[in-house]
């Protein structure tokens, strides 16, 4: 049942969704103990790269699901428990990226990669906008802290992942479709 | 193959409960502290002795949870009690603008050098390290037991029954039951790339070096991953999965427990938004006495 539509959400994303959010979560949990210099409580999270790759070769239901549940189990199970505005700001940078799935054909070129990273960073400038501007509502920050102490170090760290893990990711998956013969 | 957490089935008032009272109970805990943002212990210690309370009636064996635990006191003592206490990291406005004199001086130097700084430890940060502390414990401890208590069965049908579209809460399911397989996944490729010789530990090179020592870690298990999606995949789409609307093998039905569960659980998070935003109690707090001893 190969669906291949931007927004279908049948099999093939129910089962991405969870497996992403599951990978997410435990990637996250690997590193949730490293925290990001200047800022609140927020970690440095190579698995973002993750979430970010399977929006772009699933799609934006796959990635929103996989960063909201992904997010929600990494910190639930860590402790920190469930902050809904860092998850729908996880779920926004899987989606965003998402939206580029079908303009994506060719994971071993340099323009896709290239694209793929641009469309990573968007996904990452807006979750971690939308996360740390509703930090003010939910943590009682001012607009400094939010934007110099909550969006630039989280963007940056998540930046810095994704152009060095995530065109990793896109080879190996290149890769492994063609061995499958996918 | 899919590997379950270590649930197991006990005679214990935890596992009678409904698994949607627990979850319930569960988020109007973490909204309770996370809406109305309570900082005070005076609200947040009794809220964690109740937590620690339904935690010992899940009745878990140690060696279960030992590891667990470890990483959970690892995170929250070391990290972030020391963070709090040493920056005040993660705390509302009044900690994170803490001017307050500090108790002691912590020097930081590099041995030999004058290059390093000085760690002021104020008592709002002590205070704030420990509310934070008890805080984190308090969601943590409740969270922790659902794997070990709830059956992976009925993980779905809970969401399911609680509004949830089929097919998000298969999702939901299956994302439940993929992460115990996936973090066995990663801690055999940590073993194996150990035995060739990987060190995860090293501290050699500057970010990017470490990002991309993570590499034969993190790609192995996500590739293996894909493949595995494509053979759920086809297995769904054999049994004709979400071509009409589904039924659940297991069905659920409230008690009058569940009932009073849920109505404890809202109760608190109802009875922390009228202090915060009723009577402006619930901000960061610090005992009068440790002021006035200082004073």
């Amino acid at each position: 049942m190969e669906n291949k539509g931007l927004w279908a959400f049948g099999t093939r994303q129910v089962v991405y969704g969870a497996i992403g959010a599951a990978l997410y979560g435990a990637f996250s949990l690997l590193t949730n103990l490293v925290p990001l210099p200047a800022a609140g409580n927020i970690t440095f999270r190579p698995a973002v790269a993750v979430l970010i790759f399977f929006g772009i070769a699933y799609g934006p239901w796959v990635g929103l699901l996989a960063g909201f549940i992904g997010n929600t189990l990494g910190d639930m199970l860590a402790g920190w428990g469930f902050y809904w505005n860092w998850s729908l700001g996880n779920a926004l940078m899987g989606m965003i990226p998402g939206l580029a799935m079908l303009m994506i054909t060719n994971y071993r070129n340099k323009i896709d990669i290239a694209k793929a990273i641009g469309w990573g960073a968007a996904g990452v400038a807006v979750g971690m906008m939308v996360a740390s501007l509703t930090e003010m509502m939910v943590g009682g920050i001012d607009l400094n802290t939010a934007l110099v102490g909550y969006f630039t170090p989280a963007f940056i760290g998540n930046l810095v992942v994704i152009v060095i893990l995530l065109p990793i990711l896109m080879v190996a998956f290149a890769a492994v479709n063609a061995r499958r013969g996918r | 193959m899919l590997v379950s957490w270590k649930y197991r089935p006990r005679n214990t008032f935890i596992q009678r409960l409904d698994p949607r009272s627990r979850l319930i109970f569960l988020a109007c805990v973490i909204l309770s502290l996370t809406i109305p943002n309570i900082w005070d212990i005076r609200l947040i210690f009794p809220l964690f002795l109740l937590t620690l309370t339904l935690y010992l009636l899940a009745q878990i064996e140690w060696k279960d949870v030992r590891r667990a635990w470890l990483f959970i006191f690892f995170l929250i003592f070391f990290i972030v009690g020391l963070n709090g206490m040493l920056s005040g990291r993660g705390g509302p406005t009044s900690v994170m603008n803490d001017t307050s004199a500090p108790l002691f001086t912590l020097p930081v130097y590099f041995p030999g050098t004058t290059w390093g700084f000085s760690l002021e430890i104020t008592l709002v940060r002590i205070v704030f390290a420990i509310t934070q502390m008890t805080r984190m414990l308090s969601m943590a401890i409740l969270a922790l037991p659902l794997p070990y208590t709830m059956d992976p069965n009925i993980y779905g049908v809970a969401f399911r029954k609680m509004g949830v579209s089929d097919k998000v809460s298969f999702t939901m399911d299956l994302a439940f039951r993929f992460l115990p397989t996936l973090a066995r996944d990663l801690s055999i490729t940590i073993d194996a790339q150990r035995a060739r010789g990987y060190e995860m530990d090293s501290l050699k090179g500057g970010i990017v070096a470490r990002l991309r020592r993570l590499a034969p870690l993190i790609v192995p298990v996500t590739m293996q991953s894909t493949v595995t999606g494509e053979e759920v995949i086809d297995a769904m789409d054999l049994r004709a999965f979400g071509t009409a609307p589904r039924t659940w093998l297991k069905d659920l039905h409230f008690a009058r427990r569940d009932y009073l569960f849920i109505a404890l659980g809202v109760s608190i998070f109802v009875a922390f938004c009228v202090l915060k935003w009723g009577f402006g109690i619930g901000e960061f707090w610090i005992p009068p006495a440790l002021v006035a001893g200082l004073n």
